[in-house]
C-alpha cells in the first residue's frame, strides 16, 4: 500500500516539476565546495569557504547571476584525495556540478579524470602542482591561482640576489610539495646553488626535530619551506625552539602565510615568501573587495588563500553571465580564452592549458600598519610570472 | 647523534604520557578510549585559556586537574556502563566522544590554530656536545620519567596500586575480594584524564591547536600500546622509548620509509608476540 502511495507521490512530484519547466531558466545556480574543513589543512579549507561565501552573498544581493540566485554546498575531503574525489561526485550527482576551493593538488589531480564523467566543471584556486595544467590537463579543469612553475618564476631572480649558496629543502610529502621541492631545485640550479639536504615530511607531521637537525647538520646557509596549514605551524614553531632561523636564512611558499603568521606572531618574523595575493595590492577593484570584506568580517582582511579563491569565484560567476547557462560544458566554453575582470586587473584564461595569466609577488614578513604581516617587495607581472603553457598538456577529447 | 637520541626521547616522552593513560582506562575499564585523543586536545586548549589569562605554569595544573574532573564524569556516565558491552559499541560511543568533544572545541575556540608559547624560564637552548638544544624539550624528558617514576612507585607500594594491579589481571575476582572497583577506577580514569591533560599541555608550546591534534597523535599512542602490550605499564614505556627512538632515526636515515617503521614494528612485535613487548596475561 505504501509503496503504490509513494509511487503516486512521485508522480505528482514529477508532474508539478514538468509544470515548472518553463521557469527552469529561473533555477538556481549551484556551486560545490569540496574542500577541508577539518585536518591538517582546516584552516586553508575555512579560507575557501569564507572567500566562497562573501563571492556567493555578494553576487545574491546584486540580483544574481543573469537574475539565478547563486547557491553553494560545502562538504569535507581532510584535503585527502580519495575522500575528494568522493565528495566531487557527490556534489555532482545532487547538481553542484561547478566545482570550486579544494585545498590539496592532490585533490584536484584526483577530481580532474572524472569531471567529464561526472558532467562537472572544476576551478582549482589554491592547488599548486603544475601537472593541473600540465601533463594532467582536463578540458573541464581550469586553474586561476599562481602554479609551482609561476612561482619559480619568481624565485630564480629572487634567489640571484640572495649570497648563500648552500641550501636545503623542507617540504610536505605530497603532490605539492615534492612539486615544490622540484621547482626550488630548478631555480637553484639556474643560479648555481647547491641543495645540501632535501626533506618531505609526511601530512599531518607532529614533530619536526628530526628534520630540523637534518637541516642543521647539512651545513646549509638557506632553507625553502613548501608546508602549508598545521605542518607550517609545527615546524616554525619547533625550528624556532631549536634556534634555526638564527642560524639558516628561511624563505617558503604557503607557509608564512596571513594565516600562519596571525598564529605563528613574532616566530614568523623575517621569514621570507612567495605572495601570491595581498589585501594590500593597491588597485581599485582590490581595494573595494578589501573594503567589503571588512563589512562581511568585521574587523578582518582577505587573507592571501581568500584572495585567491575570490579570483577564482569572479572567474568562474563571469563565465556562467557570458555563457548564460550554469551547464558545466557551456560554463568551460565560455571560460577558455577569455579575459577576466578580477581584483588584480584583467587576466586571460588561456585556452592550451586552462590557466589563468597572473601576477605573482615576493616580500617578507614585517610589521604594517602597526600589525605583522607578509609586505610585499617584488612584483612581477603577469606575462613574466605565468611561464608558457606546459607542452605536456594534451587536452584528452 | 646524541641530538638525536634526544629528541626520539621527547617523542617518546610525550607518546608515554599519552598512551599510559590509555594503557591506565584499558586496564580498569576495559575500554579501549578513542576519546582519549581529544582529551589530549582539550588539556592544550584548557592550557592556551589559562596560560593566556596567568602563565603557563598555573596553566599546567589547572588543565590537569580540569582533564581529571572530566575524567571522573566520563567514568561514571560512560565507561562504567559500556564495560560489560560489547567492545564494538564502546569503539564506537569514544569515538562518537572524540567528534563531540572536537565540535565543542571548535564552537569555544573556533577553527584558526592556536599556539602557545614556551614558558620563559625554559624558552632558551642549551649547548649539549656543541650543539644547541631547546631547553623546553629536556623538560619534556624530565616530565615523562616522573610520571613513569611516580606511576610505578603508586602502582608498587599504595594500597589503590594493588587493587588497580588486581583489577586491571581480573576485575571480577578483585570486586569479589571486597575492592570497590568502580571507585577505584574512577580514580584510574581521573589518572588517566589528567594525563592526557598533561600530555596536552606539555605537547602545546611544540606544536599548533587544532581540533583535530587529538587524531594526529591518537594513531601513534595506540601503536604504542599494542607495541607494548594492551593493558601493561611498563611495556607502554619501553613501547614509546622504542617508538621514539625509531620515529626519529628511521627519518633521519631512510626518510623515504620513515612513517612506514612504526607500524612494520607494531605487526613485527604482533606476530612475535601476540600480546605485546611486556603483555603476558592474555
Amino acid at each position: 500500500m505504501q509503496t503504490v502511495w509513494m509511487r503516486r507521490m512521485g508522480l505528482a512530484a514529477a508532474t508539478v516539476l514538468a509544470a515548472a519547466a518553463p521557469a527552469a531558466a529561473q533555477e538556481t545556480i549551484k556551486i560545490g565546495v569540496p574542500t577541508a574543513l577539518t585536518g591538517t589543512y582546516a584552516d586553508l579549507g575555512d579560507q575557501s569557504r569564507r572567500a566562497v561565501v562573501f563571492a556567493v552573498e555578494e553576487a545574491n544581493a546584486a540580483g544574481g547571476i543573469d537574475g539565478r540566485k547563486v547557491e553553494v554546498r560545502f562538504l569535507d575531503t581532510e584535503a585527502k584525495p580519495d575522500l575528494a574525489r568522493r565528495q566531487g561526485e557527490k556534489l555532482a550527482l545532487e547538481g553542484y556540478k561547478l566545482l570550486i576551493g579544494a585545498v590539496a593538488s592532490g585533490e584536484g589531480l584526483a577530481m580532474g579524470p572524472m569531471l567529464q564523467r561526472w558532467d562537472a566543471l572544476y576551478i582549482s584556486t589554491i592547488n599548486k602542482a603544475n601537472q593541473i595544467t600540465g601533463s594532467a590537463c582536463q578540458p573541464r579543469m581550469f586553474r586561476a591561482n599562481r602554479l609551482d612553475a609561476a612561482d619559480g618564476a619568481v624565485v630564480t631572480p629572487w634567489l640571484a640576489g640572495r649570497k648563500e649558496t648552500k641550501w636545503a629543502i623542507m617540504a610536505a610529502d605530497i603532490a605539492w610539495g615534492r612539486d615544490s621541492g622540484a621547482s626550488f631545485i630548478k631555480s637553484a640550479q639556474a643560479n648555481k646553488r647547491t641543495i645540501v639536504s632535501e626533506n618531505y615530511s609526511p601530512f599531518g607531521s607532529n614533530d619536526f626535530a628530526p628534520y630540523i637537525q637534518k637541516i642543521k647538520d647539512s651545513g646549509a646557509q638557506g632553507l625553502w619551506v613548501a608546508l602549508a596549514g598545521r605542518d607550517a605551524i609545527n615546524f616554525a614553531t619547533q625550528a624556532k625552539q631549536f634556534g634555526l632561523f638564527d642560524t639558516v636564512f628561511t624563505a617558503g611558499v604557503s607557509f608564512v602565510t596571513d594565516n600562519t603568521v596571525k598564529t605563528l606572531g613574532e616566530v614568523s618574523r623575517g621569514i621570507w615568501g612567495i605572495i601570491n595575493y595581498s589585501s594590500t595590492l593597491d588597485t581599485p577593484a582590490n581595494k573595494k573587495f578589501v573594503a567589503d570584506w571588512a563589512k562581511k568580517y568585521p574587523g578582518a582582511e582577505p587573507t592571501n588563500f581568500e584572495g585567491e579563491t575570490y579570483i577564482g569565484m569572479q572567474v568562474l560567476l563571469q563565465a556562467i553571465a557570458r555563457a548564460k547557462s550554469s551547464k558545466p560544458a557551456d560554463v568551460a566554453k565560455a571560460m577558455e580564452g577569455t579575459t577576466f575582470d578580477t581584483i588584480l586587473g584583467k587576466q586571460l584564461m588561456r585556452k592550451e592549458d586552462h590557466q589563468l595569466v597572473g601576477p605573482n609577488f615576493f616580500g617578507y614578513v614585517g610589521d604594517k600598519d602597526g600589525k605583522l604581516k607578509p609586505i610585499i617587495t617584488m612584483s612581477v607581472p603577469p606575462e613574466t610570472a605565468t611561464p608558457p603553457a606546459d607542452a605536456a598538456c594534451k587536452m584528452p577529447g | 647523534m646524541v641530538i638525536n637520541i634526544l629528541n626520539g626521547l621527547v617523542y617518546g616522552g610525550l607518546l608515554y604520557i599519552l598512551a599510559v593513560g590509555l594503557v591506565l582506562i584499558f586496564g580498569l575499564r576495559r575500554v579501549v578510549n578513542f576519546a582519549h585523543g581529544s582529551l589530549f586536545m582539550v588539556g592544550g586548549y584548557v592550557a592556551f585559556t589559562v596560560a593566556a589569562y596567568s602563565s603557563f605554569w598555573v596553566a599546567l595544573p589547572v588543565s590537569i586537574v580540569v582533564l581529571a574532573l572530566l575524567g571522573v564524569i566520563l567514568d561514571r556516565f560512560v565507561f562504567r556502563p559500556l564495560q560489560h558491552e560489547d567492545p564494538i559499541s564502546t569503539v564506537l560511543v569514544t569515538f562518537g566522544l572524540l567528534l563531540v568533544l572536537e565540535d565543542v572545541v571548535k564552537t569555544i575556540w573556533g577553527k584558526d590554530f592556536l599556539s602557545l608559547a614556551a614558558p620563559p624560564l625554559l624558552s632558551g637552548t642549551v649547548s649539549i656536545v656543541g650543539e644547541t638544544f631547546p631547553v623546553y624539550r629536556l623538560m619534556v624528558i624530565v616530565v615523562a620519567v616522573l610520571v613513569a617514576a611516580g606511576l610505578s612507585l603508586w602502582l608498587r607500594f599504595s594500597r589503590i596500586g594493588l587493587y588497580v594491579r588486581a583489577s586491571s589481571v581480573d576485575p571480577v575476582t578483585t570486586g569479589m575480594q571486597g575492592v570497590d572497583t568502580d571507585r577505584v577506577s574512577a580514580a584510574v580514569v581521573a589518572i588517566g584524564a589528567g594525563l592526557a591533560g598533561l600530555s596536552g599541555t606539555i605537547a602545546a608550546p611544540l606544536m599548533a591547536l587544532s581540533p583535530s591534534m587529538g587524531s594526529f597523535i591518537l594513531i601513534d599512542s595506540f601503536i604504542v600500546v599494542v607495541v607494548g602490550g594492551l593493558g601493561s605499564f611498563s611495556g607502554a614505556f619501553i613501547a614509546a622509548l622504542l617508538i621514539g627512538q625509531v620515529h626519529n632515526f628511521g627519518i633521519v636515515y631512510i626518510p623515504w620509509a620513515a612513517s612506514l617503521i612504526p607500524f612494520l614494528l607494531m605487526v613485527a612485535v604482533l606476530i612475535w608476540r601476540p600480546t605485546g613487548l611486556a603483555g603476558g596475561r592474555a
